[in-house]
Parts: C-alpha cells; structure tokens; sequence
C-alpha cells in the first residue's frame, strides 16, 4: 500500500492552524452526535488515521448527491475533499479526464485493497444497454469495485431504493445497489438530494472509527435517520392544535401553521432534515413554507401527487384518495342492500302467500 | 357471568332425524342451553361477556373511525387561529383514537379467550368441508337461488366467514399497523422493536402501512353496514329476534334445532 499522509499533516501542509485544526474536529464530533467529552477521539484519529481513498461511481443519476456533497458547511466540503479523503475518481470532480481518469480507479483496486470506500450514486440498471461508462457497463463496474471496497456508502435515493429511474414503469429495470452487493458492509443515505452535512458526516465517521457508523433496520445511520422529520418539526405545534394551510396563500399559510393538508409527507419520512436542515443550517422545505414530498423514502415518485394526502393500494402503484373511495363504496353497498332488501320482501310475500294457499 | 341454569340438551346423537349441520355437530360438548316460552325455544344464543364485547367492539370501532378519518384528513381546524397554544384539537384527536385502540385491543383480546370457554356459538371452525358446503349453500339462498341451507341457531357460515375475514383478519392488520406507527417516534423502545416486523408482513415503508390502516378501516366500515343489514333481514324473515338477541342473548329457535322432539 502507498504511504499517505494523515489528516492532521495534509490539513497542516494545507497551511490550516492547529487551533482550527481542533476547532474542525470539535464541530465533526457535534455533527456526528458525539459527545463533546469525545471529541478528542475525533482528533485522535484525524491526527493518525491517513486519508482515505474514495472512489465516486455515478449510475443513473443527475450529479444532484455530487452538487448537495459540495456545500457542505460543517465539515466543510474542501477539508473534506483535501484533508480527509483523497478522491481517486470522480466524475464530476476528477481533474483527469478520459483514459486517465479510468486508470486511477484501476489503480485504486491495486494500491488500496480493501481500503477504499466506494461511494455510489444512482441507480443500476438491470439492462446492461442503458448504461455504459468507458465502455463498460455499470453493473460490471460497480462489482468490479464493490469487491474489494472496505465499506460502500449508497449516496442518495437512486443508489439506496432505485429513486426516479425506478419508478413506474421503471423502463430500465433500475436497481438499488444493494441488490447487487455482495458481503461489502454497506450504508445507506438516501435523499434527493441528502442533506450535505450527512453525506460528509458518514464518511468522516468511518475515518474516526474505521468502521461503518450504527445503521437501522434499512441500514441507514441511526444518527441521521432514527426520527420522521414530523417528530421534529418546527410546525409541530400547529399539527396538534388542529391548525392547517389549507392553499398555499391562505392566512394560514403566512401564519406558518402545519402543512399536513397540503399533502407533507412528514409523518411518514425519515431523515434529519428538521434538526440538520440545510444550506448550513439556514432552513428546509417546511420551514420554507413546502410540505415535505418525502425525498428519502422508498419508492417516493410512486407515492401519489405531492401535495395531496393519499392511500396506496398495497402491492401496487396506485394511489387513491382513501376516504372517497370508502365513501363510494359504502355508498354502491346501501345500493346494493336497498335492492336486496326490496328481493327480499317480495320474495317473503310470495312464499307467505303460498303458504297461506297450501293451508 | 355465569349463564342461566337452565335444563341443556344431552350430548350424544341426536334423536330421530338429526339434522346434521356444521352447527349442531359442532362441539358436542358444549351443548345449546335453551328456556320454553309458552310454544316458543329460546335457545341462549350470546353469552353476557359476548354482548358486551359487541357493544364495546362497536363503540370503540365507531369512535376510532370518527377520530381517524379526522386524523388522516382533518375536516375541522381549531377555532381560535395563529396562535398554536390554545388549541389541541388533532392532540385530542389523537388521544381518544389510542384510548379507543387500547380498549378494542383489550376487548379482542378477552373475546379471543371467550373462544375457549364461551359457548358453541363463541367460536367457528372453518377448517371443515361441511363448513364450506354450507357456505355455499348460504350464499345461494342470499342470492334467492334454490338451496338446501340448513336452519343455524347461531351464526351461519357465510356470516362466520365474514368475522374471520373482518374482526379477525381486520382486526390484525389495523392493530399491527396501528402498534408499529404509534411508536414510531421512539424507535429504540422496547415496544417500538416488538412491531419492528410489521413493515415486512405488509410489504412497505411507512406510508404504505398507514395505507393498510385506513383502507382496512373502510373495510370496517363496509362489513359494519352489511352486518347490520343481514341481522334485520334475518330477524324480518325468521322472527327469531336477530336484533333484541344481542341485548337479551336469546334467540327463537325451532324444537329439533335443541334437539327436542318436533311437537308443531
């Protein structure tokens, strides 16, 4: 393996100050929910780790998780890009291009063995025709890299569910990468985009602990995906006093009440959206005044219009409006009674009647 | 809530012309109790503890559907705007809707243990082929086609089918999907990694099993009306007393359905 400097040198050589060195490693610790008394673990590693190789694949995807990674705040993306991490290939930000750039991943699978994190965005499809990098298809890159990637990190909602290439009718047979990882620990951080600081934060945590961060049941981290943003919200307090918009630009809406009429999928999305928020902190789309459209769950194109609350029927893509149709269809049963009940008294007229002729 | 001491038909054959049916074939050891009333058989048909499940099932089914469909769509908004600190209509909401869901909880639970001890009509078995060919015969005569559907003291098989499929299948997927989203927001709690599974039963994310829940309410919803429809058609038709028998417990039967001697 190639001798690399650590952190701590690279940021030095970068001409950083120790004291903002430290001041760095402090606010990484806050962002990945450390607890302050640990933050020296956080300059530990940083000050004896090396930077860590990172190969970039992008599939079916619109370079949105690349252009949410680059405003990061905190960490900042280049101490990130420049300290951190050494980014062998990427195709948004690799400064080579063409044959060269291919070969420094070739060369990545030579030097860092097993040392290396893939991140991957966007999808895979299943149909090696639609997508073809240097002449190689998607699918045999990513298991090419996969294999020997010490872990891989699943940047946004493509890579992690499928995302927009995915949804009905899914044309090109779009796959999550999970569906063709085989034994590489992975992590999954969807969103369209996810939030910068979380992006930054996975990778930084593995560089701390050398180790994927604790993942839920989806495998996502636990740090940034344990709560819906709904349990979290700043408009929280309208949703319980029974305060709504009702359209964009009634009063309630200028008095900032909860968007759960205008179809905010809040209650059933998970991210840290409300406590993170973005642009570095600034805000996000509730608080802008958007119902959340539920960026980073499953399946979200096929979750019905954004702005209005629906029911899936289950095990298909179709959404209705629940209590329409339950209306509907308890209005076809009164239908249906009425004229049975009318089959019914007819009939026991008749059969009374016989019975009376047969006496 | 014992039940009344009242002379039972002996378990055993039946006499003269038994008229085998999936009912009085049914546990034979828990034999009809029956009281005569002037020319009438009054067979005692719903225990105390059964009625008072009915009573309470319906209620709470009531108040939930009215508190959910205010929680999916909320139709009101509080009365008193822009500050959020004097109202907490969806908090109320809320609150009654659980308190409606322990309670139905609880009451499903007792009436799954009445199954045990309760009597013949407390429990079904649809796991017998007499059971289905009655079904059929039921479904015919509700269609007015000729059939040869066999008198039922208690419920018939169509009737039976229809708890299986709405109280008992019904009954799961509203409580398990409605389990899991109430402790969503603590994920790490013991009572939150119990349901953990439920996603994976029901094929989905979190919306897809808020889905389940209100869709399967509508479910609720439909048999509630047909129910209801079925027991004043049979009570018009047989003059059994479908309707004050979920009050009283007794329902008018025939001789041989006691197994007594046919004296019309």
């Amino acid at each position: 393996m190639k001798e690399q400097k650590t952190v701590y040198q690279a940021a030095i050589d970068r001409g950083v100050s120790r004291r903002d060195f430290l001041k760095m490693c402090t606010a990484l610790a806050a962002t990945l929910g450390l607890e302050f008394t640990q933050s020296d673990q956080v300059v530990k590693a940083m000050e004896t780790k090396s930077r860590v190789p990172v190969v970039w694949l992008q599939f079916q995807d619109c370079t949105g998780c690349s252009e949410s990674f680059i405003r990061s705040s905190q960490p900042k993306t280049e101490s990130v890009l420049l300290d951190m991490i050494s980014l062998e290939y990427s195709e948004v930000l690799s400064a080579a291009a063409g044959h060269q750039v291919e070969a420094s991943m070739k060369q990545v699978l030579k030097d860092y063995k097993g040392e290396y994190v893939l991140a991957v965005e966007g999808s895979i499809p299943d149909d090696d025709a639609f997508l073809s990098v240097a002449g190689q298809s998607a699918k045999a890159t990513f298991l090419e890299m996969a294999e020997d990637a010490k872990a891989i990190i699943a940047y946004g909602s493509c890579s992690s569910w499928g995302g927009i290439a995915a949804a009905h009718p899914n044309p090109t047979g779009a796959k999550p990468i999970t569906n063709f990882v085989k034994g590489t620990p992975t992590i999954l951080v969807p969103g369209c985009p996810p939030i910068a600081e979380v992006m930054t934060g996975v990778i930084a945590h593995i560089i701390t602990f050398g180790k994927l961060p604790e993942l839920d049941h989806l495998g996502r981290p636990k740090a940034f995906y344990r709560h819906r943003i709904h349990d979290k919200c700043n408009r929280r307090a309208y949703f319980d006093a029974g305060l709504f918009v009702e359209s964009f630009d009634d009063e309630g809406a200028k008095q900032g009440y909860c968007l759960y009429k205008m179809g905010c999928k809040g209650p059933t999305t998970y991210n840290s959206c409300a406590e993170m928020r973005w642009n570095g902190g600034v805000s996000y789309p509730i608080q802008s005044g958007n119902p959340c459209i539920g960026c980073s769950e499953k399946d979200f194109w096929d979750n019905g219009p954004l702005f209005t609350r629906r029911a899936k029927i289950p095990g298909t893509q179709t959404t209705i409006n629940p209590d329409a149709v339950g209306l509907a269809t308890i209005g076809l049963a009164t239908a249906g009674i009425a004229v049975h009940a009318t089959g019914t008294v007819i009939k026991k007229k008749k059969d009374d009647k016989r019975g009376e002729d047969h006496e | 809530m014992g039940a009344p001491k009242l002379p039972t038909q002996s378990p055993g054959p039946f006499p003269e012309d038994p008229m085998i049916n999936s009912e009085n074939s049914f546990h034979p050891e828990r034999p009809i109790q029956f009281k005569k009333v002037k020319n009438e058989v009054r067979a005692y048909v719903w225990e105390l503890p059964i009625r008072i499940f009915h009573w309470l099932n319906a209620l709470a089914i009531m108040v939930l559907m009215v508190t959910g469909i205010y929680i999916g769509k909320p139709f009101a908004s509080a009365s008193i705007p822009e500050e959020a600190y004097y109202s907490n209509l969806m908090g109320w909401m809320r609150y009654v809707h659980f308190f409606a869901a322990f309670i139905f909880v609880a009451n499903l639970l007792f009436r799954l243990y009445w199954v045990a001890v309760g009597n013949k009509f407390a429990t079904s078995n649809p796991l017998r082929w007499i059971f289905w060919k009655e079904l059929f015969e039921t479904i015919k005569f509700y269609l007015f086609l000729k059939n040869k559907k066999p008198h039922f003291v208690g419920h018939n098989p169509l009737a039976q089918l229809s708890y299986w499929i709405f109280i008992g299948l019904g009954s799961w997927i509203v409580m398990l999907t409605g389990f899991y989203m109430y402790f969503e927001p603590q994920p790490e709690s013991f009572w939150a990694k119990l349901f953990v599974w439920v996603p994976y039963v029901f094929g989905g994310d979190s919306y897809t099993l808020r889905s389940w829940h209100h869709l399967t309410a509508w479910g609720f919803m439909l048999f509630t009306l047909i129910h209801v429809y079925m027991a004043f058609r049979d009570d018009y038709l047989e003059r059994n007393g479908s309707i004050s028998s979920m009050v009283t417990g007794y329902k008018t039967t025939t001789n041989k359905s006691v197994g007594e001697k046919n004296n019309d």
